[in-house]
């Protein structure tokens, strides 16, 4: 079809080869950054086709408002890392018709905060042009960017998206905890053909941890992951609070003797929650984990799973813990007061254990 | 809008008084505050809000006395107004316009159907009790395992919130918590203990029904008889002088006869047991009711499952236990359920004495004070610490030989004190 010319012809670039052989070096890691974790994700997938760019507000010259892609620029050149105006809607059309084409294209959100204003293009385009064109056209583009609260950026730009487009089906919705997962989760992302948000934790960018060299590393989709073994309690995490939780776990455990078992969620959309049953069924309690507001949030989404599919294994009611239901306060007493933190998780597995 | 009634706070408890209210009709509270202070015959407490709102009307005075489950007052939400008692509820009708437009009547219809709005903090705050309409409260799990185990819910006390029987219930009640190793090492080692303790219920025969009638007629409704001993405790004075040198723990004697009793209830089953009319029950558990005076009387807390516990564990559960009972602050779950009783008044150099039965155990220990005293030791007088213990007995299924034999067991476990250890 016309519409589907080869990329590289469209853009004038010799077009790479699809795959190119590199020395194998799978089993090594290296210990990087969260951040680091991500820009290499990028590269690899750059070097590895040329149809993956990026664009974004100040990602070229500025080399991006939190350093993502510190040398791409020169690297690749100002037509696969393309600075853009002050304009998100504009942004993600312009990918959605790229990705339409073949392209693969890659949107940083300065924050995820400012997707809002391309949500019509996200949710009503990006989500809906493979229902709408019979099976006939993909989408495959990756919306990226740092969300959540933790470091003084305020109301509008301290928010947490996953809810809001886990909801909608036709897309999917990914939320690393570690390095690794960020790397091996947007490779898969990027590789995929269809549209993903890929919601990394401001917080955790210098967060770091084992990363694999090997380039042919990812990490699929709908494959929660048990992040720490128990007996007691199960905890039900992901992103940043997948931390405080493993944190919780793991003085409680020496501190206790109480167990926690740690599932990570990694993605929220698809939602793999067959080791949420096993867990459950093996513990009879759950405490579910989030940043963001309880009503409606993903907490709700995965108690209600567990009940629906679990019942007869439940001893307790499954308990949320979530951020405090207003505007993320500025002041960073009141922001520390407004997110969730190790207190209220212990205090949850106290009252699942009914050790109040 | 949620009410704050009058609790039950005891199986005893029939009424309560409103000591003080903290918080006056129209006063803002917030879930958690305590609202009044009441009194039942056994503590004081703070009632606490079960939900944010504004106290309406109070429905009893300072000092008024009020029904168990009596409202005391209603806690009204946003807006909300207190209903006039003699009022139907009245149906809201929807206010044309207020309401959102829909395009369907029927949505309106559904509306006015159901009646008024419900306040929502109210599907959190409506509590009853564990047992409501002979429905009891329990966990899924628990349901599960009680019908796996064929337990019934109903012989199950609930532990969990509001006395929702959760899973631990179940598995103490079927007996079938798998003893953990701490525990195991905690059971006294004697070959009588090597036997699980279990809850029976032994059928009245004819005789036993006879004794206790003719007993009863004889004596009033406990025919007591009365068993002294004096023990020699010498070693165990020894024994604690070494453990406080040692490790500085803080324990008196009694906490050492605490343990020693409650190991000797477990060779005796049948003098942990209680009377009824039909039936004496044997107890499956071991729980030492220990008498403590407080200004205003006599109180007994309860150290549960004495025999699974350390001297250690025991002495400071005791102190812990005191020190509420003497700010009236004990929980009914705290001085409930007692299946011995030991009244201690060697303190207060009491040489012997003889108590009254704790109902309902089979019988109270009465101690005197551990005090040098010469006795004859092959035939020489030396000077040994003694202690006089006194046992009354509920001669309807306590009979003379048996309280004479739990005291000969008691006497081992205080007189070679290791045995308390092994």
């Amino acid at each position: 079809m016309e519409w589907c010319a080869p990329p590289a012809r469209l853009w004038g670039m010799g077009g790479a080869p699809e795959a190119r052989t590199t020395p194998s070096r799978e089993n090594e890691m290296s210990e990087k950054s969260y951040r680091d974790a991500i820009r290499d994700a990028m590269m690899e997938e750059m070097d590895r086709d040329a149809n993956v760019l990026i664009m974004g507000e100040d990602i070229g010259v500025y080399e991006g408002t939190f350093r993502i892609t510190a040398g791409m620029l020169k690297k690749y050149g100002p037509k696969r890392v393309l600075d853009t105006p002050i304009a998100e809607a504009g942004m993600v059309g312009t990918a959605v018709g790229m990705a339409m084409l073949g392209l693969r294209p890659i949107v940083e959100m300065m924050t995820m905060n400012f997707a809002i204003v391309a949500a019509d293009q996200i949710l009503n385009h990006a989500a809906k042009v493979r229902y709408f064109s019979g099976g006939q056209v993909d989408v495959p583009m990756v919306v990226r960017g740092p969300q959540g609260a933790g470091v003084q950026l305020s109301a509008q730009h301290s928010q947490s998206f996953e809810s809001f487009y886990a909801h909608f089906p036709g897309i999917h919705v990914v939320a690393p905890a570690t390095p690794a997962d960020a790397k091996g989760l947007l490779k898969t992302a990027i590789r995929g053909n269809d549209p993903v948000i890929f919601l990394e934790s401001a917080a955790l960018y210098g967060m770091k941890g084992e990363v694999p060299d090997d380039p042919n590393f990812t990490v699929p989709f709908g494959q929660s992951r048990v992040a720490r073994e128990g007996k007691d309690v199960t905890i039900v995490s992901f992103s940043r609070m997948l931390q405080l939780s493993l944190a919780v776990a793991a003085k409680l455990a020496s501190d206790e003797g109480i167990e926690c078992e740690v599932i990570d969620l990694r993605t929220l959309r698809p939602l793999d929650m067959d080791p949420v049953y096993a867990s459950v069924t093996k513990t009879h309690r759950a405490v579910v984990v989030q940043e963001q507001w309880k009503p409606f949030g993903v907490a709700a989404e995965i108690a209600a799973n567990i009940t629906e599919t679990v019942f007869d294994e439940l001893d307790a009611p499954v308990a949320r813990v979530t951020g405090e239901d207003v505007p993320m306060p500025y002041a960073r007493n009141l922001e520390l007061l407004a997110t969730p933190h190790e207190p209220e998780i212990e205090r949850a597995v106290r009252k699942v254990l009914y050790k109040t | 809008m949620p009410e704050i009634i009058m609790p039950k706070m005891g199986d005893a408890m029939t009424e309560g008084k409103v000591v003080k209210w903290y918080k006056q009709p129209g006063d803002r509270v917030k879930k958690g505050e305590a609202v009044a202070e009441i009194e039942t015959d056994k503590v004081n407490l703070d009632l606490e809000a079960e939900a944010d709102g504004t106290l309406g009307e109070q429905a009893a005075k300072e000092g008024d006395m009020v029904p168990v489950g009596g409202v005391l007052a209603k806690i009204l939400g946003e807006g909300e107004k207190e209903e006039k008692k003699d009022e139907a509820p009245q149906r809201r009708v929807t206010d044309k316009k207020d309401s959102v437009k829909h395009t369907t009547g029927e949505y309106h219809e559904a509306i006015e159907q159901k009646g008024p709005r419900r306040d929502l903090a109210q599907n959190v705050v409506a509590m009853p009790a564990a047992s409501e309409g002979g429905r009891r409260k329990s966990s899924p799990l628990a349901r599960k395992m009680a019908a796996e185990m064929g337990v019934s819910l109903e012989q199950v006390q609930g532990s969990g919130p509001r006395g929702r029987i959760v899973a631990a219930d179940i598995k103490k009640t079927s007996g079938a918590a798998a003893a953990s190793a701490a525990e195991f090492s905690r059971k006294p080692a004697a070959e009588a203990a090597a036997a699980p303790l279990e809850t029976k219920i032994i059928p009245l025969t004819a005789m036993r029904r006879t004794i206790a009638k003719r007993l009863a007629e004889s004596t009033g409704p406990i025919p007591h008889f009365y068993l002294t001993a004096d023990f020699d405790v010498t070693n165990l004075a020894a024994m604690r002088q070494q453990l406080l040198d040692i490790s500085g723990a803080k324990l008196s004697l009694n906490d050492f006869i605490i343990r020693a009793v409650a190991l000797a209830l477990r060779h005796h089953p049948n003098v942990n047991a209680s009377w009824g009319d039909d039936a004496i029950t044997q107890h499956g558990e071991v729980h030492v009711g220990v008498a403590v005076a407080t200004p205003e009387g006599l109180i007994t807390p309860v150290i549960r499952n004495a025999d699974q516990k350390s001297v250690v564990d025991i002495a400071s559960e005791v102190r812990a236990l005191a020190d509420k009972a003497k700010n009236r602050k004990l929980k009914p779950d705290e001085y409930q359920g007692s299946t011995f009783t030991i009244s201690n008044l060697g303190a207060w150099g009491i040489e012997e004495f003889t108590a009254i039965i704790n109902p309902p155990n089979a019988a109270i220990l009465a101690i005197g004070a551990a005090e040098s005293r010469p006795v004859v030791i092959d035939k020489q007088i030396v000077i040994r610490e003694r202690m006089k213990v006194t046992m009354s007995c509920d001669h309807r299924i306590v009979d003379g030989a048996l309280g004479a034999e739990f005291l000969k067991t008691l006497r081992q476990y205080i007189e070679q004190p290791l045995r308390l250890f092994v």
